[in-house]
């Protein structure tokens, strides 16, 4: 009760005694009838015998359900009150549980009215025992659930929708990927080529991506690149940057030419609070001699160093030292290597989703040096080995990838003479 | 994962005395014995285990192909039995489990002694083509599996993860609920469709083993008739009807039900 | 894994110090690029990044320190990398940034380093 409360019943305090205290005991006197306190209280009671026949119940009870106390009391059971399927479920479980644990609560579950209507209760039982221990009788409370089931009602039609829409963005996010990539690789004759995207997470775009695709007399361009950041936005830029690579191989295919482009209009797109830059290797596959080897020549904006697998076993990085990221610098730098590809040597190129992954290696991350040494493992190999060894090696990383991984793999196949040797 | 583990079987009782292997029901794990055992033990070598999926069982080794028939269960009985090495044993299964022993028995007679069915029932949905009544419509099974789906063991347990979205964080539900029967909501969903839409009447003619049917007095999942049609089917088996009333006995008149088991189990000596 | 980033900026006369703890990355990135335009930069003056606690920097980590330098220059300032960590450096070796940023040690030697600027001379 509130001590503003103007009736004026407790007017005649001496001024000394506490205001709130008088009426405490005010309110007291009023709720002197343990009996009506029971009949009236604002939540159902019912008692039951150990077996479940009604024993008592309270007037604000039978009131929601429509009975009257000679319907119920000593006729009916507490089961007899639930849907069919709320009593199996009592059978089974509320039940069981209340009699080991000598309580149970906050369990839902409908009552069905005289009338054939269902009420949604929250429903709290105790075993009652004896002085000597022995269980005596169940009480049990219910509280009208109504507004707090169509809450819940309503809460989880929200979680549903959301998970609609989680699933929407899954499925629009797996589509722009898809067109980032090519859908297949081109065929490059006397090229073994094998590719592979990895996704970190279906929630964004990341923003790797890399291409094969014929130039004129001859000749192949491939760039494999990542542009900083995910979402949306990061995948303007790959898109941007992809068909920007595309264009200006065309109009002039020296790969150091390709970036510059590529960085002369990233620079005019993007700048300011919000640079965006990637990393990328373009290079250029032209068939070199009788013997079915391949020239290649790599230009590198910041990208991390390609993998030279050779048919002897070696491996090392190709290191193109001195390239600078491309979207940022007026004038970056960008670093040329050539390197010419002999029948059993393998090229690799990936991101650095692969060597940032976080595992048992040094500072808890993957790293160059680990990579280096799953390559000499690995070489003499194939185009299409390379990308199954890398894919099960991702799959160990597990959760570990929080980066996207896009690795492009090529090999020169040895001679089927040499094979058989 | 080996067959105890997976099963969280435990054994106890009086070494070298006659076995007695309780198989729980749905809806909670071996704890549902805890009354009975201490009153075997003295007498009895008494085998307990949970179900793949229940209670202290491995979940890991739980998959939805092998547990959504009797058989599977069946055949994680017979497993444990082989690992245990024991011999016969005398199955009491209660509730569904019943039909467990019934399955295993009719494969394997052999390992069991005798089967003692508590609250038996071969299927649940009556069936007017035959006249068998089993006590439930179809509609009422499927408003069972629907409170389930909504409201596995209360508001504090099914709903918080649900609405979160966190199943990953279960303490948020935790903390709330029961300290017995925690079964994954997913898992009891499957195993409440075994329960309750399978249909065992057929196999109930193959069981050559000695059968008691142990029905309550006022079985609100399984009536009367239902265990008197267990007893009809199952050759040479004789049924009896104790006071206790409820679908579970063994929590509502453990006596009586140790009593029971002790002079069933106790009578292949 | 820990995520976690601390930002702590400071003033001195040369400039303001920004000093990086943590995990640098797509997730703390943007608690960095937050603090970049409350930033009180004066023509002449040097803005200080010191990476002395940094334990981690990736791709986007590297986007919020370009973008700090674009503020810096933007405000006719010039910007220091200090205490740049060894993992960092080959980072910035490998996207070719050691050159784009001047590095020093510390921030007190980046301090020390730093000319008031004169009236113009000539």
């Amino acid at each position: 009760m509130c001590r503003t409360d103007g009736n004026g019943k407790s007017g005649g305090s001496p001024p000394d005694s506490q205001p709130g205290d008088e009426q405490a005991m005010f309110s007291a006197l009023l709720e002197d009838s343990a009996e009506d306190l029971y009949e009236h209280a604002p939540c159902g009671y019912l008692s039951t015998t150990l077996d479940g026949r009604i024993a008592k119940i309270n007037r604000t009870l039978l009131d929601w359900l429509g009975y009257e106390s000679s319907d119920l009391v000593g006729r009916r059971d507490f089961s007899d009150l639930l849907t069919v399927g709320g009593r199996l479920y009592h059978e089974t479980h509320f039940g069981p549980l209340l009699r080991m644990q000598g309580t149970i609560s906050g369990i839902a579950l409908e009552l069905k009215t005289a009338d054939g209507d269902r009420l949604p209760v929250l429903v709290t039982s105790i075993i009652r025992t004896g002085s000597d221990g022995q269980p005596l009788l169940i009480r049990t409370t219910v509280f009208d659930a109504r507004d707090r089931r169509t809450y819940e009602a309503e809460l989880l039609r929200a979680r549903q929708e959301s998970d609609r829409e989680r699933e929407r963005l899954k499925r629009l996010n797996a589509t722009l990927q898809k067109t980032l990539l090519p859908p297949t690789l081109v065929d490059v004759p006397g090229l073994d080529v094998a590719a592979y995207y990895h996704v970190a997470s279906a929630d964004e775009v990341g923003g790797d991506f890399y291409d094969l695709f014929p130039l004129a007399s001859g000749t192949w361009g491939f760039f494999l690149g990542d542009v900083c950041g995910k979402g949306a936005a990061a995948a303007a830029v790959t898109s941007l940057a992809r068909y920007t690579l595309r264009a200006a191989a065309v109009y002039d295919p020296d790969p150091a030419a390709v970036l510059a482009n590529l960085n002369t209009v990233l620079n005019h797109e993007y700048n300011g609070q919000d640079p965006r830059f990637c990393t990328v290797i373009f290079g250029l596959l032209t068939p070199d001699g009788d013997e079915g080897g391949f020239q290649v020549t790599l230009a590198s904006g910041g990208h991390p160093p390609a993998l030279l697998m050779r048919s002897d076993g070696h491996a090392d990085y190709l290191p193109t030292p001195g390239g600078q990221l491309i979207g940022v610098l007026p004038d970056a730098d960008i670093a040329t290597t050539s390197v010419r590809l002999d029948p059993g040597d393998t090229l690799f190129l990936h991101t650095d989703g692969l060597t940032e992954a976080h595992s048992v290696g040094a500072d808890g991350r993957y790293g160059d040096e680990a990579l280096l040494e799953f390559a000499q493992e690995l070489a003499p190999t194939t185009a299409r080995d390379t990308v199954a060894a890398i894919r099960d090696l991702l799959d160990t990383f597990g959760t570990g990838v929080d980066d996207d991984t896009a690795v492009l793999a090529f090999n020169v196949p040895r001679h089927s003479s040499e094979e058989q040797m | 994962m080996d067959v105890r583990s997976r099963n969280h079987v435990r054994v106890t009782g009086r070494t070298g005395g006659p076995i007695v292997m309780l198989a729980h029901g749905f809806g909670c794990d071996q704890n549902m014995w805890r009354l009975v055992v201490p009153l075997l033990e003295p007498d009895f070598t008494v085998v307990l285990f949970d179900h793949v999926g229940a209670g202290n069982s491995d979940l890991a080794s739980w998959s939805e192909r092998r547990y959504s028939t009797v058989d599977g269960y069946a055949e994680d009985v017979l497993e444990i039995c082989h690992e245990l090495a024991l011999g016969p044993v005398t199955f009491v299964g209660h509730s569904v489990s019943a039909m467990m022993g019934v399955v295993a028995a009719t494969q394997e007679p052999g390992a069991f002694s005798g089967l003692l069915l508590l609250a038996p029932s071969p299927c649940f949905i009556d069936d007017p083509v035959s006249g068998y009544r089993g006590g439930f419509s179809a509609a009422d099974i499927e408003e069972l599996l629907e409170s389930l789906d909504s409201n596995y063991l209360g508001w504090s347990r099914a709903m918080a993860p649900v609405i979160t979205g966190n199943p990953e964080r279960p303490e948020l539900g935790e903390e709330l609920t029961n300290s017995f029967c925690r079964t994954d909501p997913d898992i009891a969903r499957v195993f409440a469709r075994v329960t309750f839409l399978s249909d065992n009447r057929e196999s109930l003619a193959h069981v050559r083993v000695p059968t008691l049917v142990a029905q309550c007095s006022r079985d609100a999942i399984a009536p009367p008739e239902v265990g008197a049609f267990v007893q009809a089917r199952i050759p040479g088996s004789s049924l009896i009807t104790l006071n206790a009333t409820g679908h579970c006995p063994q929590l509502a008149a453990p006596e009586e039900t140790a009593a029971a088991i002790a002079a069933f189990a106790g009578a292949g000596l | 894994m820990n995520h976690e980033l601390t930002v702590r900026t400071r003033t001195t006369p040369a400039g303001p110090v920004i000093e990086l703890a943590g995990v640098l990355d797509h997730h703390s990135a943007p608690d960095v690029r937050t603090v970049l335009p409350h930033l009180a930069l004066s023509p002449g003056q040097q803005l200080v990044i010191d990476l002395d606690r940094l334990t981690f920097c990736d791709s986007t980590g590297i986007t919020v320190l370009i973008a700090a330098r674009n503020h810096a220059l933007a405000a006719g300032a010039s910007v220091v990398l200090t205490a740049v960590p060894d993992d960092v450096i080959r980072t910035f070796r490998l996207v070719g940034l050691e050159r784009v940023f001047s590095i020093q040690p510390t921030s007190q030697a980046a301090a020390a380093a730093w000319t008031r600027p004169g009236p113009p001379s000539e």
